[in-house]
């Protein structure tokens, strides 16, 4: 997944990128500020920290034996999850194999795609069945091809070539986009990379707690606690997350709050771009928002969080 | 089927063994496999992990969109396939039956349960020549986490299962959970077969398979593998290609079921009722073994160490009962001494005064209240000594008994009581001569006949009468005087007959008093003695009787421990017998 992500072939566990901004990717779960969970199927969740945490379903291609549609269909699997979870920021359905192959797509496989579409379908159809009977085409691209773009990758370029686009730049840019890496990317820039000094502070705070529970420091102990469940920055992750995923929606409200909480830049000026810059004015806004008796109770809560961000931008001008 | 095949002898001796050893939930549990076992067709369950190809596979068994199949998780009851002459249906919740269409009933029973917590399993009925050939398929929910309802389904799903067919998909090799799931499985349900499913997806299949087999050979899982592809299968039947078909592997894994399964269906429910008999011997067995191997127990060490300190107790008590009667004796031999020491000395400083006091009184003006006063100190005398002699018994009585009782304060009070303290007799009287006017008149005439005579005579010479005045003065005068003098003696005598009495009295009263004392002494020694005796005695007798209980209990669970040890081995034996018909059946069968 992680070459995926990187669109070519790594094999180390530890990577170092410019994202933009210096971003290190790694293999296992340890030390990290922030989780990709891998699972390749849908299923039950993973039980994880709300806010660090990312699922994918890593090889949505698989599904319902690697049919067209089986990636739309993990799309919307993975959107109905990402509304009723509460123990991750997103779930995301990508297929790591279409995504390195729409990376790395050679031109002679993108030929043999091409010659491929032109074949009649009831010469093609058998062929598309298994895995096994496309490798018995008389091509010597055709044995390695079920093992770089598995049946689905196969099925949906072929697709595509039917369609007309036939160039070896429109079929990497197809598979690319219907592997749903880009999706991945940005949910890591949106949710990690932008919100990275927050995510290094939990994790530091993460790190201070596991010496402490080894070495007792009462009054220390308590500090951090305090400091930990009055920290206003997760809650503005979590609230962005479920604003995002549908978990909770404030109707017209949306777009200024997604702006209020930093989803386009968490600088004050950013914040306030709905708002014309008027911080004080966006606080009441919200507080009556927050009182009003025509929202549920997560709605009020949102509108409450959302009244926290206001207050701390008038107070300090920003809310780091 | 024939009438009794020997199986289900075995079964139900098990069922036998489960029963007398109480162990009820093992019966039901044979019970309910029984009922199964005796049913005609052999129940085959699809179990695997989650998103496998459960349903898919049990649709391209039988050639019909039956099970439920989904992107997401999506089997939750079990759907039961069995032949029948024409399509049937049923949706079986915690009571009631419902009969919706064949095609719909599993998604409908699986949309249900995500709602309603009592759906049991949808059960269909379908012509088709594999289930008619005594076949019946259980497609089971996919394993979850550990406790929750879906898993507890798939395990009540295995729990029955006649011969089981583990799912597993070649997108990876066989997870470490898999293989604990069949190592489990195995024992349960000895005809196991694994399906490589999704084989027309993964290009690289045949190593996954490769690997698997060598997993299970590793693990030590005597169970084919065969890979399959319930697209092509489907896609087979949809366009009656043979060859696709011969391709899918169902045709590979329907020989294995006929071969494993249905040639000898009374062997394989004799197997699984041998495996499951098994099991349960095996629970049986396990206890007694531990039992038996831990040996007759020990006797009860506390029991040992009570029956220990009462026989030291019996013991100690006849030590003391021998020391205590020494301490009695010495204690009122010292007492009698110093009550006879105390009596005496009381006594004479009572004589002192009273020759003190007969000095000068005389007794017979003052006797009365003499004989008072003498009457008084003698009581006191009496009641200090005897309250003495009862304090001192008291406190001896105490020291014996601390002796004899150690523990108890048990003071034998009552032996004290009764001691007479009325010891004082009446003083008797002196016999004091009364000096009466006749007496004094013929003193007085005795004297003053002497004087008269004498101062007559001494008269005479002077030439006077015998009778003259000279003689008749000296007369009177020497009969007052002897009159005088006769009563100076007559006091010094009452004097010293009043002391003479009174040392008499004292001595008698000496005499009585510490007679009755000394009796009194004897008398509540004896009393103490036998009392003590007695206690001692009731004590000895008590810790004797509370040894010989301990002793008889400590003997009567030796015997108990030697009477379950003998049963214990007889039962294992039994059960060990029953094992090895189990094991001999399944010899037959492997």
């Amino acid at each position: 997944m992680m070459s995926a992500i990187l669109g070519e072939g790594v094999s180390v566990e530890r990577v170092a990128v410019d994202w933009p901004g210096p971003v290190e990717l790694m293999d296992g779960e340890t030390d990290a500020d922030a989780v990709v969970y891998l699972q390749p199927q849908p299923g039950t969740l993973p039980d994880t920290d709300a806010v660090s945490t990312l699922v994918v379903f890593s090889r949505a291609d698989e599904l319902g034996g690697g049919r067209v549609d089986a990636l739309v269909s993990a799309r919307g699997l993975a959107r109905r999850h990402a509304r009723t979870s509460n123990g991750c920021q997103d779930v995301l359905a990508v297929s790591g194999l279409v995504a390195l192959a729409g990376a790395t797509l050679t031109p002679d496989e993108a030929r043999l795609i091409a010659s491929l579409s032109t074949l009649p379908r009831t010469e093609i159809d058998p062929l598309l069945l298994s895995a096994d009977r496309f490798a018995t085409y008389p091509d010597p691209a055709a044995v390695a091809l079920p093992t770089r773009l598995g049946l689905f990758g196969i099925r949906l370029s072929i697709a595509t070539a039917r369609r007309g686009l036939r160039s070896h730049d429109a079929l990497a840019a197809e598979l690319l986009r219907a592997s749903g890496i880009s999706d991945l990317r940005e949910s890591i820039t949106r949710n990690f990379v932008d919100r990275a000094p927050v995510l290094q502070a939990l994790s530091a705070l993460r790190a201070v707690d596991t010496v402490l529970r080894e070495d007792p420091r009462p009054q220390l102990a308590n500090d951090l606690e305090r400091l930990m469940t009055s920290a206003h920055e997760p809650r503005e992750l979590l609230l962005l997350a479920a604003l995002r995923t549908g978990r909770v929606s404030l109707g017209e409200h949306t777009e200024e709050a997604l702006y209020l909480l930093g989803a386009h830049g968490t600088s004050p000026a950013t914040r306030l771009t709905l708002t014309n810059g008027d911080s004080y004015a966006a606080a009441l806004h919200w507080r009556t928002l927050a009182e009003s008796p025509h929202h549920t109770t997560r709605e009020r809560q949102a509108a409450h969080t959302i009244t926290r961000t206001c207050e701390a931008l008038i107070t300090t001008g920003a809310v780091h | 089927m024939t009438a009794a095949p020997p199986w289900l002898e075995i079964l139900d001796d098990t069922i036998r063994a489960c029963a007398t050893l109480r162990r009820g939930d093992l019966v039901d549990r044979l019970l309910d496999r029984r009922a199964l076992l005796l049913e005609p067709g052999r129940r085959l369950v699809v179990t695997g992990y989650p998103g496998q190809g459960k349903s898919q596979l049990v649709n391209a068994l039988i050639g019909t969109d039956v099970c439920a199949v989904g992107d997401d998780l999506t089997t939750v009851v079990p759907t039961v396939l069995r032949h029948a002459d024409r399509p049937t249906a049923a949706l079986i919740t915690g009571d009631t039956t419902e009969a919706p269409a064949v095609e719909s009933v599993a998604t409908h029973a699986n949309k249900l349960a995500l709602v309603r917590g009592d759906v049991v399993r949808a059960e269909v009925g379908l012509p088709r020549s594999l289930l008619g050939a005594g076949l019946v398929l259980v497609d089971s929910p996919g394993f979850g986490a550990p406790g929750c309802p879906r898993t507890a389904r798939a395990m009540a799903a295995l729990a029955e299962a006649d011969a089981v067919l583990l799912v597993t998909d070649a997108t990876s090799e066989l997870s470490s959970l898999e293989l604990e799931l069949l190592t489990q499985v195995g024992k349960l349900c000895p005809t196991v077969l694994v399906a490589l499913t999704k084989i027309d997806l993964v290009p690289g299949w045949r190593r996954v398979a490769e690997a698997d087999r060598h997993r299970l050979a590793q693990a030590g899982v005597a169970a084919p593998l065969v890979p399959v592809s319930s697209t092509l299968r489907a896609a087979a039947v949809r366009a009656e290609d043979r060859a696709l078909n011969q391709e899918s592997g169902f045709v590979e894994l329907i020989g294995c079921l006929r071969r494993d399964v249905l040639t000898d269906p009374v062997l394989v429910a004799a197997k699984a009722a041998a495996a499951t008999s098994g099991l349960a011997v095996d629970q049986l067995i396990a206890p007694l073994r531990e039992e038996f191997d831990a040996g007759p127990r020990a006797a009860d060490t506390r029991a040992v160490a009570e029956w220990h300190a009462a026989g030291r107790r019996v013991e100690r008590l006849q030590r003391e009962s021998a020391r205590w009667q020494t301490t009695l004796s010495d204690e009122v031999a010292d007492l009698m001494a110093d009550l006879d020491h105390d009596l005496r000395e009381r006594t004479r400083r009572i004589l002192r005064e009273v020759d003190d006091y007969f000095e000068a009184a005389d007794p017979a003006k003052v006797w009365p209240e003499f004989s008072d006063w003498m009457h008084d100190n003698l009581t006191a005398v009496a009641e200090t000594n005897s309250q003495w002699l009862l304090d001192r018994f008291e406190w001896i009585a105490g020291r014996v008994a601390r002796q004899v009782v150690p523990d108890a304060r048990q003071l034998p009070a009552e032996v004290l009581r009764g001691l007479a303290t009325e010891h004082v007799v009446g003083l008797r009287k002196p016999a004091i001569e009364p000096f009466s006017p006749v007496q004094k008149a013929f003193v007085g005439l005795r004297g003053s006949y002497s004087g008269l005579l004498m101062s007559g005579l001494a008269t005479t010479l002077a030439g006077l009468p015998l009778i003259n005045p000279i003689s008749l003065g000296a007369g009177a005068a020497f009969g007052a005087r002897s009159v005088f003098e006769e009563r100076g003696a007559r006091l010094k005598r009452r004097q010293a007959m009043a002391k003479t009495t009174a040392q008499r009295h004292v001595d008698d009263f000496f005499l009585s008093y510490g007679k009755e004392s000394k009796d009194a002494t004897r008398l509540i020694h004896r009393a103490l003695r036998d009392r003590f005796a007695e206690v001692a005695q009731e004590l000895r007798d008590a810790a004797a009787e509370s040894a010989r209980l301990i002793k008889r209990d400590l003997d009567a669970e030796a015997a108990r421990r030697t009477t379950r040890a003998a049963e214990v081995r007889r039962e294992l034996e039994r059960l060990l017998a029953l094992r090895a018909r189990i094991e001999a059946v399944r010899g037959r069968g492997a």
